[in-house]
């Protein structure tokens, strides 16, 4: 095992919750801002060589500058951060969440910061698909707790699309065959095509917007965090950082309406 | 499809390897408190204490009749809503808590057939020339019950280890959680969790070594 600091620092945090087991959880302090993601969602969220990388820590630790916040990044499968965040466990997602009249009743929502379509994707020489009509009687992955899956019930033939919900790995089922097309949001689906060795293709044109922010729980601690994120990224925004950072991963600036 | 990347797999051994001691953690905290909680059981269930026999039937019937992950996610996100001091509790403490909770279910009874599987005329024996129960048990029964069941428990053991890669749902990046991130990073799924399974197999198979020796150990008496 190779000592670098990285490593060595969850260890060692690993031994002193073993020991002390629950106490080192309720030492928390205020000032850190506990973010989730799942750490697995190219390239807003993922890990490389040990280390958490992409849009959404970058532009977190941009937040966390301005406001001063310590960021402390929790990665967990997608489908334990909203019983996380209500569990008090983090205090916000940093994962493309999206804004829906849902979840809105549940959550805070901070301004959009990601602005994007729901993009359908199929394997490379499936020309069959070309927009959301000829889903009918094909078989759609989905993520599990994604917004993705709702708006495919939500069409008026959605009961002759079979959705298949994943855990994670979407891509690869689609790229071996066993689902024939997934709904992503359009950015990470150019980015995989672009960037990863998988049969893929884009068929037709995004169905759906979408406008992506942080959600917060509920209460006069989750406003405040709210509100101090917000002016945050306003600011991000105002002096093109904002942009910046989405050039950087993407080439293109998805922040805009 | 595409040729092996090699030079990712091997890049990716010591950075895996890296999280194999948290792994290895989990499942024998894990399986210390499980055996703890097993033996209670498994004493109970023996003989029949009224009042607790009833509660460790439940006990065994609903750890043993729902899966873990179920359970996980009950305590770590379910409870929480209910009890909120139960917030307390991270990731890892919970992981513990729900591998002893399950496992100690299914050793419990593998501990107590075991013990009544050890020949009641020995208990009689033992009985007639004056020892006591607690005597009987610890002298006649447990040495013969423990040969009896550690094959099984080892088995839990191996389970249980394998059992921690649920940990990544309550977001704990153990060996796997660890993999997934690497593997959405790379995309490069068959080398990611081919070299995960290769380790999983290679700390597996050293443990099928340690069960071997102990049971050899145990066995020492009936060889002549």
């Amino acid at each position: 095992m190779p000592k670098r600091p990285s490593q060595i620092l969850p260890w060692r945090r690993t031994a002193l919750a073993l020991a002390l087991t629950s106490l080192s959880a309720m030492t928390a302090q205020a000032d850190t801002l506990r973010v989730g993601m799942s750490g697995s969602y190219y390239p807003f969220t993922y890990v490389e060589q040990d280390k958490l990388k992409g849009f959404e820590v970058d532009l977190m630790n941009a937040i966390g500058e301005i406001t001063g916040d310590d960021v402390e990044f929790v990665t967990a499968s997608f489908s334990g951060l909203a019983g996380m965040l209500d569990s008090r466990r983090i205090d916000t997602i940093a994962n493309q969440i999206t804004i829906t009249p849902e979840r809105q009743e549940k959550y805070l929502f901070s301004e959009p910061y990601v602005y994007d379509g729901a993009q359908i994707v199929v394997r490379k020489g499936n020309d069959a698909i070309h927009g959301v009509e000829d889903l009918k009687g094909k078989t759609v992955a989905v993520n599990l707790g994604s917004n993705y899956e709702q708006l495919l019930n939500e069409l008026p033939y959605a009961d002759d699309i079979t959705i298949k919900t994943y855990d994670s790995n979407i891509e690869q089922d689609v790229a071996l065959g066993r689902a024939d097309a997934f709904v992503m949001d359009r950015v990470s689906a150019s980015q995989v095509i672009k960037d990863k060795p998988l049969p893929l293709q884009l068929a037709g044109q995004p169905f759906s917007k979408i406008e992506n922010a942080y959600p917060f729980r509920d209460d006069e601690a989750g406003e405040a965090l709210r509100n101090r994120i917000n002016d945050a990224l306003a600011q991000l925004r105002d002096s093109g950082k904002l942009s910046e950072l989405s050039q950087k991963w993407f080439g293109n600036d998805i922040t805009q309406p | 499809m595409h040729a092996l990347d090699f030079d990712y797999m091997l890049g990716l051994v010591p950075i895996l390897l890296g999280y194999l001691p948290l792994t290895l953690a989990m499942a024998a905290a894990g399986m210390a408190c499980a055996l703890v909680l097993a033996c209670l059981l498994a004493i109970v269930r023996v003989t029949r204490i009224p009042g607790l026999n009833a509660v460790a039937l439940l006990f065994i019937s609903f750890f043993r009749g729902t899966p873990l992950l179920v359970q996980l996610f009950l305590f770590y996100y379910g409870l929480p809503q209910v009890l909120t001091f139960l917030v307390a509790i991270n990731g890892i403490t919970a992981t513990i808590l729900g591998l002893t909770l399950h496992f100690s279910a299914y050793m419990a009874e593998s501990i107590r057939a075991a013990i009544v599987g050890i020949d009641r005329s020995q208990t009689e024996a033992a009985l007639s020339i004056g020892m006591t129960r607690a005597q009987l048990m610890r002298r006649i029964v447990l040495p013969q019950a423990t040969r009896v069941a550690t094959p099984t428990l080892m088995n839990y053991f191996i389970d249980m280890i394998k059992s921690t890669s649920l940990a990544f749902t309550l977001g704990v990046t153990e060996l796997m959680g660890a993999t997934q991130k690497e593997a959405a990073g790379s995309f490069l799924y068959f080398e990611a969790f081919l070299v995960v399974a290769v380790i999983y197999w290679i700390v597996v198979e050293a443990l099928s070594w340690v069960q071997k020796w102990l049971e050899q150990r145990l066995n020492r008496a009936y060889q002549r």
